[in-house]
């Protein structure tokens, strides 16, 4: 087997819908490829996890419905201590962001392909929340919106370059979020692949015997290292989401309740 | 080892470097995360987080109201454990009340007995007393006589002449 650790983020065609010329992407494959399969399926996860856990809500919840509040009450009570009681309003866009791309992230480690590894997936969910709070800034607060580069009690002579910072640091959210998610993806699983590739070749290589049989002990080494990088890519993809539920709910925060502290 | 990995890293790549920067997937996936984000966003916003939420309101509204009734019940425990605590105190004083009413009686009554039973005991004192003095009286009325007697009898028996037994009687008073 090929081990190359790059082959896994490979977009591969399952059925092809044939080449357009769009004005931004320019030339594009339209076609279902394995990352529209892993995407479906994170979504159909998404849902069937919803649908199981508030089909027979009580009040005194059973498994799924447990399962399904804490994360629900997770993200609730992010958002409201994030963005205050407006947060509730806000919260189904925190909530499907959160819970998008835990379905993704979790499903990575179970599929060969990761779709949350795509800087095209990243990329997109980082313009989705920046758009939103430039929406939601803009409606709110019209031009008012461009308070948010000028905070207030700065002094006179330093408000230009605080300007320039404020405003070189919300043009760059969206690729902190996107780059965030990509690069610790792309990083764990190329790791994961690159240890996991070590167990195959240097066993193959022992099996020459003699002295080559040196390598069994680096197989064995690299082996426990795919399992405790397995583990720490659990944490990771939990709290990649958490993260990425976080600085949206901060983000929108800093419009929701722009000029005011709170 | 290296010619191994060297070996492996050699894997054909039509483009090269990472497959997530051949753009002509972009467009394909973006669109399609899209469609699926506003679905799952429109589903979440409109089915399951109002179904939570509903659930939550009303586990609050029940917790609320069992702390609410139990509320109620405690102080109406509490009037209740007031009520009976002042009833015991009542019964305890009009106990102490009858206890020292009886002790009063009981003790005036004993008062009178005695002092009746004094008086009883004065009065036969007095009586015994005037018995006794009586009977000494009339001992020494006795004792004079006999002195009177002896005295004339010595008188005669020293001088041998008669006496008036009234003037001996007198000597003796006088003595």
């Amino acid at each position: 087997m090929a081990a190359d650790p790059i082959e896994q983020f490979k977009i591969e065609k399952l059925v092809d819908f044939g080449t357009v010329n769009l004005p931004v992407f320019g030339k594009s494959d339209l076609a279902f490829t394995n990352s529209h399969l892993a995407m479906t399926i994170a979504f159909v996860m998404v849902v069937g996890f919803l649908t199981l856990a508030t089909s027979k809500m009580q009040v005194v919840p059973g498994r799924w419905q447990i399962v399904g509040e804490t994360l629900f009450g997770m993200i609730d009570n992010l958002a409201e201590s994030i963005i205050g009681h407006d947060g509730k309003k806000y919260f189904p866009f925190v909530f499907t962001v959160f819970m998008f791309i835990l379905a993704m992230n979790v499903l990575g480690l179970m599929l060969t392909f990761t779709v949350t590894s795509q800087l095209a997936i990243t990329a997109t969910f980082g313009l989705i929340t920046i758009g939103l709070v430039l929406i939601i800034g803009f409606v709110k607060h019209g031009l008012g919106f461009f308070k948010l580069f000028v905070p207030s009690g700065v002094p006179i002579v330093l408000l230009p370059v605080i300007v320039l910072i404020e405003f070189v640091s919300f043009l760059l959210r969206p690729v902190t979020l996107a780059l965030r998610l990509f690069g610790n993806m792309l990083g764990g699983h190329v790791a994961l692949k690159v240890f996991a590739g070590f167990v195959v070749a240097l066993g193959a290589m022992s099996a020459a015997g003699g002295v080559s049989l040196l390598g069994l002990p680096g197989a064995a080494l690299s082996l426990s290292m795919v399992v405790a990088l397995t583990a720490l890519e659990c944490l990771v993809a939990f709290l990649q989401a958490f993260v990425f539920a976080v600085l949206t709910c901060i983000y929108l925060n800093d419009v929701v309740n722009l000029g005011h502290v709170h | 080892m290296a010619d191994q990995t060297t070996a492996t890293t050699q894997a054909p790549e039509e483009t090269g470097g990472l497959p997530q920067f051949q753009f002509q997937h972009w467009a394909g996936q973006i669109g399609y995360l899209l469609i699926l984000f506003v679905a799952l966003y429109v589903l979440i916003s409109k089915v399951f987080a109002p179904r939570i939420r509903r659930v939550f309101d009303e586990r609050a509204r029940v917790i609320s109201e069992a702390i609410t009734s139990a509320r109620a019940v405690q102080t109406e425990a509490a009037a209740q454990a007031d009520a009976a605590k002042r009833a015991l105190a009542d019964a305890r004083a009009s106990a102490q009340k009858l206890a020292s009413d009886s002790k009063a009686k009981a003790n005036a009554e004993a008062a009178e007995r005695e002092a009746v039973l004094e008086s009883d005991l004065a009065e036969k004192q007095a009586q015994a007393e005037a018995r006794i003095r009586n009977a000494r009286d009339a001992a020494m009325g006795h004792l004079s006589d006999v002195a009177t007697d002896a005295a004339q009898a010595m008188v005669e028996k020293l001088t041998g002449a008669k006496t008036s037994r009234e003037a001996i009687a007198a000597a003796v008073a006088k003595a």
